[in-house]
């Protein structure tokens, strides 16, 4: 228990300093917000609006505000348009975010787990070589060419998927899922290649092993020793990327939100840091900050769960 | 005359075609010595510019006259208009191009076109512009203006309401002009310094005091899409919903009322069932995608899963390729902006100190033939071949020729910019470096989005001139905090959505013009260039012709005004002018958009049907 406090107490420093280092890296990196809002409009307003959004006090003023407002849950608001509010956006971004990051996490598993067992049993054959190959492009393209080649054939062509767009659950899950096929493949092949590799190598590593061949010799199926003795200790490995890929996934798939337009955490993120809107910045990286660094304790905590001759005391 | 046109005519009876040359007949009609056209001061400032007045300013300004005012002026409907009530329903899906979200649609926060193309569809102005770009009523009926045009009283729809159900009223027009006037609620305060105060007379009348004559008052300031700053908003809704939510939800006067907004992923507009039209709008519910990729918007409009595209213009690599597609519409029209390439004239070897001396001594100073060599050399056709696959025409002013009236149609033969390859050559080496030797390596300061145009640029440069130039690119938040601050050799900038002379000229060439130098006031550039510093470009004359064209309300003596403005800025070289846009409209067949609701730059969805 001690140690768990510790590891909260950790956590919660490396994202006030995440936050801090964000709050004036942003203020660091040139380019007003201010003028690029009033581009188009009366530069005398912009005294205004610097007041009204407290852009005109002292960095370290803001500074000050910005921490307790954050502490007492105000993320605060977009410097743009109506000023919408920064958790608001976040809130209404991660449903389809999570959304994403499920259903490519689920292609990737699957596809990834079964190329690399079939590689690894079946090795030197032309199904290993295929899978191999397979991976290797999986890894060499970027996601979002594969979302356009996936639209292009898939949208345009055969006509079975819509080519943007997102439904939410509320929608029904037919419809949720038929919006989430595409991007899901453009961001879960590219893991899967990477699953596949990873487990085809922890594969055959267990498969060579002497407890294998005793499994072998005394004459287990080969379905028993691939799967109850060799896969559950090939995937210890696999498992700790995967847990890794998923809290990556919850933030890395912005170049697909855009090409299917679909406005999740990642466009939240990329849009605000073009348009220098500091507090949506500010907010999500926070928010990704707490994401990654609690997915990574609670992974540890889980080691435990696993494994129980792991101790942290 | 396009093809639809054509096929109008044929059905037009015998009598609707006699009509039609009647009307072009009475357009033509008048003594050309006139100063009035033939038209009475009734007619010109006042209740409203009939489509009749309309055709003989047309007329008399030597444009030719479209089909499409002759069938309105006599009284034809047009046999899609017909058929439109007929189809009336369905659901358009619009993704709006190049964009991520719609950030607001409160008028008072509006800075992008993107973004009135939508509210055009929710809220309403006193004024709207027509596919002429001429002002018609839109909440006003008629209006009247004082003598000396510095009051004008407008009479108000009757009847109308707004989407919450509560009744518009003169206290709405108040409500809007107070809100918009002030700083802390509107960005669009500047726009209004002129109207003085604005009184309601009773509750379908309102009076507004301008400090000085105002021509685009109807155009720019009241309009309810371009001008923003009087486009009327509802008091009880704004206090009742809270602005951010009255930003992604305005409750307007318009054909359509916003239902659904998520930031982002979408707009769902239903047809408003009170509108003061009972013809408008046919269509029964947009949904509106913003999608910020050209591929997937490609796509989507192929398969169909969206029917239009709005937003900011379709890249012009797609447009031959939906031109080739059968099951699109492409309508491509002449777009109401200008490109440049603006060139810091404090900075060596492009230096002039002062635009007020005339062309010809300008042209014995070094600076400034380096500059006439840099706009003689850009050849506007290979470039707009080469970087916008020819969507575009020449530019050689701020003056688009979407403004049509105001637009100087030989502006590119008496151009001091026209492009001569051997002169500016010859110019160059009069600088002191003949075939670009020894001339220093400029830098090109673009956004990441314009690297492709740009480099094109620094191509020909070096073909044309053998001079090196080297790209800048920056975020379009950091440009913008460069080119106000004269932090560059080339700047490479222009506008969108100019309906009037002024959004050219008041806007950017002015020597105070909010784009040209906004900060040259400031300490560190006075520091740098001394107490006469400027932005781009400072003339005493054009900004002279500038005030007046600005206060001048009879069209043609208004044109002239803004043409020899637009002439000088061109011949000093306020900047390179290099092209103006083309304004192309993307639809799937089955979607008919007639010619009235075909308004340059905006994506007015009241009159679209489904075929």
């Amino acid at each position: 228990m001690r140690y768990f406090v510790g590891r909260v107490m950790q956590a919660l420093i490396v994202v006030w300093a995440v936050g801090t280092l964000v709050f004036f890296m942003l203020r660091a990196v040139p380019g007003d917000p201010i003028q690029a809002l009033l581009a188009d409009v009366d530069p005398r307003a912009a005294d205004a609006i610097r007041a009204k959004l407290g852009l005109d006090q002292p960095v370290w003023v803001q500074y000050l505000f910005w921490i307790r407002n954050t502490l007492s849950g105000d993320l605060g608001q977009s410097l743009y348009g109506s000023h919408q509010e920064v958790s608001q956006q976040i809130a209404e971004a991660i449903p389809r975010t999570v959304s994403l990051a499920l259903v490519a996490f689920l292609i990737s598993f699957t596809l990834g787990l079964t190329a690399g067992i079939v590689s690894a049993v079946k090795k030197d054959s032309f199904l290993d070589y295929g899978f191999n190959l397979a991976a290797f492009l999986g890894i060499s393209m970027p996601s979002f060419w594969i979302g356009i080649v996936l639209i292009i054939v898939f949208a345009v062509n055969l006509r079975w998927f819509p080519s943007i767009g997102y439904k939410p659950i509320s929608a029904g899950l037919d419809q949720w899922l038929r919006y989430l096929i595409l991007p899901g493949l453009s961001v879960g092949l590219p893991f899967s290649a990477s699953i596949a590799r990873l487990t085809r190598s922890a594969m055959l590593e267990v498969l060579g092993q002497d407890y294998i061949t005793v499994a072998r010799a005394k004459g287990l199926n080969e379905k028993r020793v691939v799967f109850r003795h060799a896969l559950r200790n090939a995937l210890i490995p696999v498992v700790t990327v995967m847990g890794i890929s998923l809290a990556l996934l919850f933030s890395g798939s912005v170049v697909v939100e855009n090409v299917f337009a679909i406005k999740g955490l990642g466009r939240v993120l990329i849009q605000s840091i073009l348009n220098r809107d500091y507090p949506v910045v500010q907010g999500s990286i926070l928010l990704v900050a707490v994401l990654l660094v609690f997915m990574n304790l609670a992974v540890d905590m889980l080691y435990r769960l696993i494994d129980p001759r792991i101790t942290y005391d | 005359m396009n093809e639809q046109m054509k096929q109008i005519l044929a059905k037009l009876t015998r009598q609707e075609k006699a009509r039609v040359e009647e009307e072009h007949r009475r357009a033509y009609d008048f003594d050309p010595r006139d100063p009035l056209f033939g038209l009475t001061t009734d007619e010109l400032s006042g209740p409203k510019l009939s489509r009749r007045s309309f055709l003989r300013l047309a007329a008399a300004s030597g444009g030719s006259l479209s089909l499409s005012h002759l069938l309105g002026a006599a009284g034809i409907v047009l046999p899609q208009a017909a058929r439109a009530v007929a189809q009336s329903g369905g659901h358009l899906i619009c993704g709006w191009a190049g964009t991520a979200e719609i950030t607001t649609l409160d008028p008072a926060q509006i800075n992008q076109v993107l973004q009135f193309q939508v509210s055009s569809n929710v809220l309403s102005g006193l004024t709207h512009i027509n596919a002429d770009l001429v002002a018609e009523g839109d909440l006003a009926t008629d209006w009247s203006v004082s003598d000396d045009g510095l009051v004008w009283t407008f009479n108000l729809r009757e009847g109308v309401t707004w989407h919450n159900g509560d009744p518009f009223t003169a206290a709405d027009v108040v409500y809007t002009y107070n809100r918009s006037k002030d700083p802390q609620q509107s960005i669009h305060s500047g726009n209004l310094v002129n109207v003085l105060d604005v009184v309601a007379l009773d509750d379908m009348t309102i009076q507004l005091s301008l400090g000085r004559p105002q021509a685009s008052l109807l155009v720019k300031t009241l309009e309810r899409s371009s001008g923003r700053a009087m486009t009327i908003v509802s008091q009880n809704a704004i206090e009742s919903m809270g602005l951010q939510e009255y930003g992604l939800k305005p409750v307007g006067t318009g054909p359509f009322r916003v239902t659904e907004h998520q930031l982002g992923q979408g707009v769902v507009l239903e047809r408003f069932d009170d509108y003061y039209d009972p013809d408008r709008p046919v269509l029964d519910k947009i949904t509106i995608i913003p999608i910020p990729e050209n591929e997937p918007l490609a796509a989507a409009i192929e398969t169909g899963d969206i029917h239009l595209i709005g937003g900011n213009g379709v890249a012009a690599e797609l447009v031959d390729r939906f031109l080739a597609n059968p099951d699109l519409v492409v309508d491509e029209i002449p777009g109401n902006g200008f490109q440049s390439v603006f060139v810091n004239p404090w900075r060596e070897p492009m230096v002039v100190e002062d635009f007020n001396l005339s062309v010809d001594e300008l042209k014995q100073l070094n600076g400034f033939k380096v500059r006439l060599a840099l706009a003689k050399a850009f050849d506007r056709e290979r470039f707009i071949q080469r970087g916008l696959f020819g969507r575009g025409v020449p530019a050689f002013g701020t003056i688009n020729p979407a403004m049509g009236f105001y637009f100087d149609t030989a502006i590119n033969e008496t151009s001091e910019q026209r492009f001569d390859l051997e002169a500016a050559q010859s110019l160059l080496a009069d600088a002191g470096y003949p075939n670009g030797e020894g001339f220093p390596t400029l830098k090109l300061l673009t956004t990441p989005g314009g690297r492709r145009q740009a480099e094109v640029i620094v191509d020909m440069y070096r073909n044309n001139l053998n001079i090196n130039i080297e790209l800048d690119v920056k975020d379009f938040t950091v440009l913008i905090e460069d080119a106000n601050r004269m932090e560059y050799d080339l700047l490479r900038l222009g506008s969108g959505g100019d309906f009037d002379p002024d959004d050219g000229l008041v806007d950017w060439m002015l020597s105070d013009s909010r784009f040209n130098g906004a900060n040259r006031n400031d300490a560190d550039l006075v520091d740098k260039y001394g107490e006469r510093a400027f932005g781009f470009f400072s003339a005493d004359r054009v900004d002279e012709l500038i005030h007046e064209q600005a206060v001048t309300a009879d069209p043609d003596a208004r044109k002239a005004l803004v043409q020899e403005a637009n002439q000088l800025t061109s011949d000093k070289l306020a900047s390179i002018f290099i092209f103006h846009g083309t304004e192309i409209l993307v639809h799937r067949a089955e979607v008919a958009v007639p010619p009235a609701g075909r308004i340059v730059g905006l994506r007015d969805l009241d009159r679209v049907f489904f075929n």
